[in-house]
């Protein structure tokens, strides 16, 4: 897809929900619901039951963590804060990777909502925690973040920022997140791309800079995978301009010089790149993560198009392809015909479908947080060479990927290894934001490192003599999918 | 009573509810509450990591349609679920902000469940009306009031040891190992609730103890009034953790004295540890260097840290900063008197403070130190200023702790160790 694609009618109001045809809720065979979602015959299900999931919010604050010059406000009561460790602690580990010396926190202020202001509102702190940015680290953004709290008592952050505006010199930007707007935490960043096009970018597209890509990439990609598409694109002539991770306001107003527009993951900045092309002109690839042989192939010949590059690419493609076959082969030789079970993030549990096939595994069953169009071309893919397996759409819910396991006995378990490891199952995660699992020389770190486990089992198998998952003997016999509305388990 | 603050050190009452309750094997704490709620509470408390975490925890997951209609009937049916599935000895309700400002009848919904025999308990504290300090608090009244009995024959030796938090406090298992080994060296069964896959028997039958042991010099103050009152239970405060010999020898001297134990005993087994403490430290000679540092930290850490390496290893305290906020005067003084009464050395700077910013003003005022223990988030200031830095209290980002402890005998030890290394 490029940027020729049929244009919203109305402005995307960041709410994934709110998009025709997506489904949050089901549980089913993979041909079932390809045929489903053909014949839109899929009913919009929910959960009686659920375990916890991700809010928007926790994305729209990792999202933008990492810019420099900015101090982050969260306007809620302490606990919202919470996950603002996890970004701290990749942030970190980022600038550690990036050579940085004198490693640096983000600096994040909550304004500390508590029973008080519930009723008489929080607009006196989110003054003072503004001024208090301001003052103390004269930064050139201030982001401030709505919650669940904020959002129902009804402060106005949109016009209390405004007044305040006249007195701070730094931007200040507005992220509308509240918790409970949306199931899907991908709304989050696409509430922080709204706010980025609307308070940062220049109304006037700047001179267009030759080769130069807006290459948008969520909290979770490690330096490794930065530097290997960096690599990847070098060769085709293309210069990246990373968005919104490690970045500044210099780059974020740059997305306006770029040639083109490209993302690593398939739910990242997506609606932003259509609004890019409606506003700017500025045309884009959305294809694929690029894990694995099929999709960096894909998804380099996606970018190549834009660019007019077809010819090179595919001369980088064969020459990358000759480099690395012989090591696949050897991979392959150690994983050929094991069953598979994944779960992930709509961008990477896909991605890791697509990844297996390189190594001629075969999926029974995978979970995955979102199903729409996108997902229904994968299955379509998918079917093709796997036949049937189970689909669970599910942000993690352990207790039925725990369910589907313990019935489905896969040799490898791909994703958060938390509970499949106390099954006795090797275990593998493909998010790494360490180590490498992008393009050609992903593929062949992740290969080994699913092999490796494999071969090496020991720990899940001892830990699983010695620890029990937290459900009833019963739930394992009963229907997997018994709290989802219109889903039924069929062996 | 909260106030804006910089890189707060902790969740919300939600947060300290659960790192009591998941501690605890066998109970499942049902989050009615936002979608992220559970998410960000465990990642607030170092991704507490007990019988169910994060998103493993049952949660109503409120959306819009429960914040316009009320979320009593999404709390039924996911309560309904967990009983179902979840192997637990007992279920609690928590309140996330949602819950509490739209004004769900929880209590209501929980005991219907209760009536028909589940034990499942309602804590109806919302999110906002506190830190995970207050939701520490919160969890124990929460066990007091549904979960101890009454009545029950004093056990002879039977003491309970609280006031050491589970995950927000990096050490929390290691302390309580320590401690636990010390007491049982003096013929004691210990109660922690949180160790040894202890349960609701555990606190259950925590009213038949002789005594609370309480390790912290301001949690729990509540909570032992209740144990006094209505269960009997008397409660010895520890006002701080104790580390290495001297404060370790003091601890187990207060506690041999609440109980009346065997004298002989008592000596002999401070005579035996004590020995095997400087049979190491002995080695480590005049090479570990003099340093004059600063501390930033919980109150307990702070001031067992602080006596510790003024008392029993010759290093000058400066300044030391409180993070946890402390309302109570009475409290403020029992800390400063724990931090200014040492043996030979200077007392230092004592600093309530709970705001990163605010904290480093206070450093600055420090230049002659070069020691900093803090939290990782000091160490951003430590490189700065070209200050060695020990990370050893909350938030800790940069290492995996498991069951190391800084109390007791070997906590001293393992503090050394950990401080002057000097990477």
């Amino acid at each position: 897809m490029s940027g020729s694609a049929l244009a919203p009618k109305k402005k995307y109001d960041g709410i994934r929900e709110h998009r025709p045809e997506t489904y949050n809720d089901y549980g089913a065979g993979s041909r079932f619901l390809e045929e489903g979602f053909r014949k839109k015959c899929l009913k919009n299900a929910d959960r009686s039951f659920a375990q916890g999931l991700q809010c928007q919010q926790i994305n729209s604050i990792n999202a933008l963590q990492s810019i420099e010059d900015s101090v982050f406000i969260s306007h809620s009561p302490q606990g919202c804060v919470g996950c603002a460790a996890l970004g701290t602690m990749q942030y970190r580990i980022g600038q550690a990777h990036r050579g940085i010396r004198g490693n640096r926190t983000p600096k994040v202020i909550v304004t500390n909502l508590d029973q008080k202001d519930i009723i008489l509102g929080g607009e006196k702190k989110l003054r003072e925690a503004v001024h208090a940015a301001e003052d103390r680290y004269h930064p050139k953004l201030i982001f401030v973040f709505t919650s669940c709290a904020s959002g129902i008592i009804g402060d106005d952050i949109d016009m209390i920022l405004d007044e305040l505006q006249d007195e701070i010199n730094a931007r200040l930007v507005p992220i509308h997140c509240e918790g409970f707007k949306s199931k899907v935490c991908g709304s989050g960043f696409d509430a922080a791309f709204i706010a980025i096009g609307k308070y940062l970018l220049d109304k006037e597209k700047r001179p267009t800079q030759k080769g130069l890509i807006n290459l948008f990439a969520p909290v979770s990609i490690s330096y490794k995978d930065q530097l290997e598409i960096e690599r990847m694109l070098n060769q085709i002539g293309i210069t990246c301009n990373y968005i919104p991770f490690y970045s500044s306001l210099d780059k974020i107003q740059n997305i306006t010089a770029a040639e083109a527009s490209t993302a690593v993951c398939k739910v990242f900045a997506d609606e932003f790149m259509k609004q890019l092309y409606e506003d700017y002109g500025i045309p884009y690839s959305h294809t694929v993560m690029p894990i694995g042989m099929r999709n960096t192939d894909k998804w380099l010949r996606g970018v190549a198009k834009i660019f007019h590059k077809e010819a090179e690419v595919e001369a980088v493609i064969a020459s990358e392809h000759k480099r690395i076959e012989p090591e696949v082969e050897k991979i392959r030789a150690r994983l050929e015909g094991k069953r598979v079970f994944i779960c992930g993030g709509t961008g990477r549990s896909f991605a890791a479908a697509a990844l297996i096939d390189d190594y001629g595994m075969k999926l029974i069953g995978l979970e995955t947080p979102t199903y729409d169009i996108d997902a229904q071309t994968d299955i379509e893919y998918l079917n093709g060479i796997h036949g049937n397996f189970v689909v669970d759409i599910a942000n993690m819910q352990p207790f039925e990927q725990v369910n589907l396991l313990n019935r489905l006995k896969p040799d490898v378990f791909i994703g958060v290894p938390e509970w499949a490891a106390k099954l006795g199952l090797p275990t593998t995660h493909v998010l790494d934001m360490k180590r490498p699992t992008f393009g050609y020389d992903g593929l062949l770190y992740l290969g080994n490192k699913i092999a490796d486990q494999l071969e090496n089992p020991g720990f899940n198998k001892k830990l699983a003599s010695h620890s029990k998952l937290p459900y009833k003997a019963s739930w394992y016999e009963t229907d997997p999918f018994k709290f989802i509305d219109n889903s039924v388990w069929k062996d | 009573m909260s106030v804006v603050t910089e890189s707060a050190r902790g969740a919300c009452v939600l947060g300290g509810i659960n790192d009591v309750l998941s501690a605890i094997h066998r109970f499942a704490p049902i989050y009615h509450s936002g979608p992220g709620c559970c998410m960000q509470t465990c990642a607030g408390e170092h991704n507490n990591s007990g019988f169910l975490n994060s998103v493993s925890l049952p949660s109503s997951n409120m959306l819009e349609k429960e914040v316009v209609f009320g979320g009593e009937k999404k709390l039924r049916s996911t309560i309904e679920g967990a009983v179902e599935i979840i192997d637990a000895d007992a279920y609690f309700v928590l309140t996330g902000c949602t819950a509490g400002i739209i004004g769900d009848d929880v209590q209501s919904v929980v005991s219907d469940f209760r009536d028909k025999g589940v034990k499942i308990y309602a804590i109806d504290t919302p999110g906002f009306a506190g830190d995970s300090l207050f939701g520490y608090e919160a969890a124990f009244k929460a066990l007091l009031d549904n979960i101890v009995e009454a009545g029950l024959p004093k056990k002879k030796g039977l003491v309970n040891l609280f006031g050491i938090i589970p995950f927000h406090d990096p050490y929390w298992f290691g302390n309580l190992e320590e401690l636990t080994r010390i007491l049982e060296r003096l013929g004691l069964t210990v109660n922690t609730f949180f160790t040894r896959r202890q349960g609701l028997e555990n606190v259950r039958t925590s009213s038949a103890a002789e005594l609370n042991i309480i390790v912290n010099p301001y949690l729990l103050k509540k909570a032992s009034e209740i144990y006094e009152k209505k269960f009997g239970v008397p409660s010895l405060r520890i006002p701080g953790l104790p580390i290495g010999a001297t404060d370790t020898t003091i601890f187990i001297r207060k506690v041999g004295e609440a109980l009346n134990l065997d004298q002989e005993l008592i000596d002999q087994v401070i005579a035996d540890e004590e020995d095997r403490v400087y049979s190491i430290l002995e080695r480590t000679g005049q090479s570990l260097g003099y340093n004059r540092f600063a501390v930033v930290g919980d109150p307990n850490f702070a001031i067992g840290a602080t006596r510790f390496l003024a008392n029993d290893y010759s290093q000058s305290p400066e300044i030391v900063v409180i993070t946890e906020p402390q309302y109570r005067p009475e409290d403020r003084e029992r800390i400063v008197k724990q931090l200014t009464t040492l043996e030979y050395a200077r007392s230092p700077e004592v600093v309530f403070e709970s705001d990163y910013f605010k904290i480093t003003q206070a450093l600055d005022r420090h230049p002659e130190v070069d020691m900093l223990i803090g939290s990782s988030l000091e160490r951003e200031y430590a490189s700065a200023h070209d200050i060695h830095c020990a990370v050893a209290t909350f938030p800790i980002f940069d290492k995996t702790i498991l069951n190391k402890g800084y109390a007791g005998y070997n906590g001293g030890l393992s503090l050394v160790e950990d401080v002057f290394n000097f990477n």
